[in-house]
């Protein structure tokens, strides 16, 4: 039973939302007035559907139907009705997709403008944006009772990446259009989109009763662990989790190495990447993004999703060296020294970090962002060493230390432990990559010193921290401390 | 394929020829948390030689393999193993295979590939990979990734993995974990043939049967008070 305390808790936090949003809202609302440009609009309608496929994608990854540990061991298998049980989280489901749907109709209007009837044209794009966020919840639920409603999601988030690829190489055209839509039309869109969201709502809540408790409880353990890696502060543990569930019961075509010695150990990165080929995809189509936002007029977006891609492409190559760095066991039966080890693994994420960097900058390049000059793309390779640094070090470092005092200072409490877990490898990444950001901020008409200072930075460093750090993890000493020679003859090698 | 033993001449005595044991471990003492684990405890093993370290859980068997692989420093006592102190080095690993606890599977590879890099990093391994797949019943789970195999077959690609690749010493913490009667009794005959090719083994067990099925010299340790 609610208490006055929790009502008044929450009235103080609706009146606090309303004191600090007010404000913002109000002026975004200012400046819908305007007609937006068709390029803007074209490139941000892109964004904004690549916001959305993200959004069913986490939908389906999540479940969207979980359940609390104790609620999946006791009364889901209880003979309560399934609605009863699930009655909390389709609640928290409905809360969910509301805010969702609020904040893409708003980035929506925003996007579009609003060059006549403001309030009709506000309300459709909430009422779309509404009907998007529950109809995209409702296909979740759905797809989690019915396989058949699971591909259909698929398909939508497939439908859904098309679109925004399609949106951001047509150029200002579909902005063009989308722009001098007549409100009626607006209006009609979104009355057709309320009804087909209202359908799948009524369709999704008949369903949550024949909701299996397999799919169920395995999503309840995913969230699970979800929350545990949030609450333990291991975001490390959750990746793993991720990976071995990929992995789990997955038949593979086996294939013999081609390259001899230690070069297997970056091979084994290049064959796991070549094994998620939509993931792959993924990654190489985030490299358009950047210049997408640079197009919408949203340069700040553009530097931090250049940076986030980057870092993103070189880490997705670091499992090995996660691997060894957790359990050095399989290590030790491979008889690689750390150092070796560690260098030949700096040569995978070195490679996607630089193809991704080189690509990112070419699509800016191409969109205007860089000023004259064809050469920015081969920042992207002499960065490459720096980045697999970084990425290196982010791959290697330990679960966030806990035990780390919290600094009080004015603006609120800063626990160190996250702060320099979270920064390292950018640590590195930000003094390493100095000569490039130098040359994005001045851009010289002769490139060449910047990009040679660059390449000898990004070796040194490499070759630095190849040398410095491979030894610390696997060498422990020994009383006498002196180590067997290396290569002496095996009787138990085959001939 | 016969396989020699690591011989030794004596300087002082140049008609004479010792054999050379692969591991030594004299007065060997070890504390973990102010309680002492192991004391006074003494190991050999020669080449062709297996020997069954066992005794109540507790009694320091795994800590000992510990320290015959370097992973742990003995507050007192000499470990030799061929002839120097053990090292967490690639050295060290090329010559010895110690198969302990799962390992960490790397994701996107299968059972074949794992032991496919093992024997490729190694230049070779003492037997073809499908050999060994055949010889530890894997040949059709090979294709699948670890993780999807049950306790037993992780335990057996483990073994695998130590087995399939070359070395001189061979470290197993209970290698029957996981087993069923039938391999265990197949593990014996992997490991008697790898001793008859020269190679040493010692492993901390509390399966007899296998133990006695290997042909072991048993050592007991008892729980140091």
């Amino acid at each position: 039973m609610r208490r006055w305390q929790d009502r008044y808790t929450t009235l103080f936090g609706v009146a606090m939302a309303l004191a600090v949003l007010g404000r913002p809202i109000a002026s975004v609302l200012e400046n819908l007035v305007h007609p937006a440009d068709p390029r803007q609009v074209g490139a941000g309608l892109a964004l904004v559907t690549v916001a959305y496929a993200g959004y069913l994608a986490v939908v389906r990854a999540a479940g969207p139907v979980v359940l609390g540990a104790a609620d999946a061991s006791w009364r889901l298998l209880s003979p309560l009705s399934r609605r009863t049980v699930l009655g909390g989280t389709a609640r928290t489901l409905l809360v969910i997709s509301i805010l969702g749907g609020l904040v893409l109709g708003t980035t929506l209007v925003a996007v579009l403008g609003a060059p006549d009837l403001l309030p009709l044209r506000l309300a459709a794009a909430l009422v779309i944006g509404l009907g998007a966020g529950l109809g995209g919840m409702a296909m979740g639920v759905l797809g989690q009772a019915f396989p058949t409603w699971d591909a259909w999601l698929q398909a939508l988030i497939a439908l859904t990446v098309a679109v925004a690829v399609l949106m951001a190489v047509s150029g200002p055209g579909p902005g063009r259009v989308a722009a001098a839509l007549p409100a009626g039309v607006v209006g009609a869109v979104a009355c057709c989109t309320a009804a087909v969201a209202a359908f799948l709502v009524r369709r999704a809540w008949t369903a949550l009763d024949r909701v299996p408790a397999r799919a169920i409880l395995a999503a309840s353990a995913r969230s699970g662990r979800v929350a545990q890696a949030t609450v333990t502060l291991d975001p490390g543990a959750l990746t793993w989790s991720v990976e071995d569930n990929h992995w789990r019961g997955r038949a593979l075509r086996s294939r013999r190495w081609p390259v001899p010695g230690a070069w297997a150990l970056a091979w084994q990165e290049a064959r796991r990447a070549g094994r998620r080929p939509v993931r792959l995809a993924v990654l190489a189509g985030a490299a358009a993004l950047p210049a997408l936002a640079v197009t919408a007029g949203l340069s700040q977006v553009a530097v931090a999703l250049t940076a986030m891609g980057t870092l993103a492409a070189a880490v997705s190559v670091t499992s090995g060296a996660r691997r060894d760095g957790d359990n050095p066991a399989l290590l030790r039966a491979l008889a690689v020294g750390p150092r070796t080890a560690l260098a030949v693994r700096a040569l995978p994420p070195a490679l996607f970090g630089a193809c991704w960097l080189g690509a990112a900058l070419a699509g800016l390049s191409v969109s205007g962002a860089l000023g004259t000059g064809t050469w920015w793309p081969l920042l992207g390779p002499a960065c490459g060493p720096v980045l697999a640094v970084a990425a290196l070090r982010m791959a290697r470092r330990r679960p966030i230390d806990r035990s780390m005092p919290v600094i009080d200072t004015p603006g609120g409490a800063i626990p160190t432990g996250p702060l320099l877990w979270g920064l390292t490898g950018v640590d590195l990444a930000l003094p390493g990559c100095a000569p490039a950001l130098l040359a994005l901020a001045v851009r010289p008409a002769d490139p060449l010193p910047f990009l040679v200072a660059q390449t000898l930075t990004g070796l040194a460093l490499l070759g630095g921290y190849v040398a410095l750090s491979a030894g610390g993890s696997r060498r422990r000493p020994t009383r006498n401390g002196r180590a067997p020679a290396a290569g002496s003859s095996s009787p138990n090698r085959r001939p | 394929m016969g396989l020699g033993r690591a011989f030794r001449r004596d300087r002082n005595r140049p008609g004479l020829v010792t054999v050379e044991a692969t591991l030594t471990a004299c007065d060997v003492r070890v504390d973990l948390g102010g309680q002492a684990v192991l004391r006074g405890v003494g190991l050999t093993a020669g080449p062709g030689e297996i020997v069954a370290v066992i005794g109540e859980n507790g009694a320091g068997k795994s800590t000992l393999l510990r320290c015959l692989a370097g992973l742990e420093i003995p507050a007192d006592g000499r470990v030799l193993v061929l002839g120097e102190p053990p090292a967490d080095t690639a050295g060290f690993w090329r010559e010895v295979a110690l198969a302990g606890d799962e390992p960490a599977w790397y994701p996107g590879l299968s059972v074949r590939e794992h032991l496919e890099m093992v024997a490729t990093l190694h230049g070779g391994g003492r037997m073809d990979t499908g050999t060994a797949l055949a010889a530890f019943d894997l040949d059709r789970r090979a294709d699948l990734h670890p993780l999807t195999l049950s306790t037993g077959q992780r335990q057996r690609v483990s073994l695998a993995a130590t087995l399939v690749r070359p070395s001189r010493l061979l470290l197993l913490d209970e290698p029957e974990r996981g087993l069923d009667a039938a391999f265990r009794d197949r593990l014996a005959d992997l490991l008697r043939e790898y001793a008859t090719r020269g190679g040493a083994v010692v492993m901390a067990t509390h399966d007899l049967a296998l133990a006695e099925a290997c042909g072991a010299r048993l050592v007991r340790l008892e729980a140091a008070r």
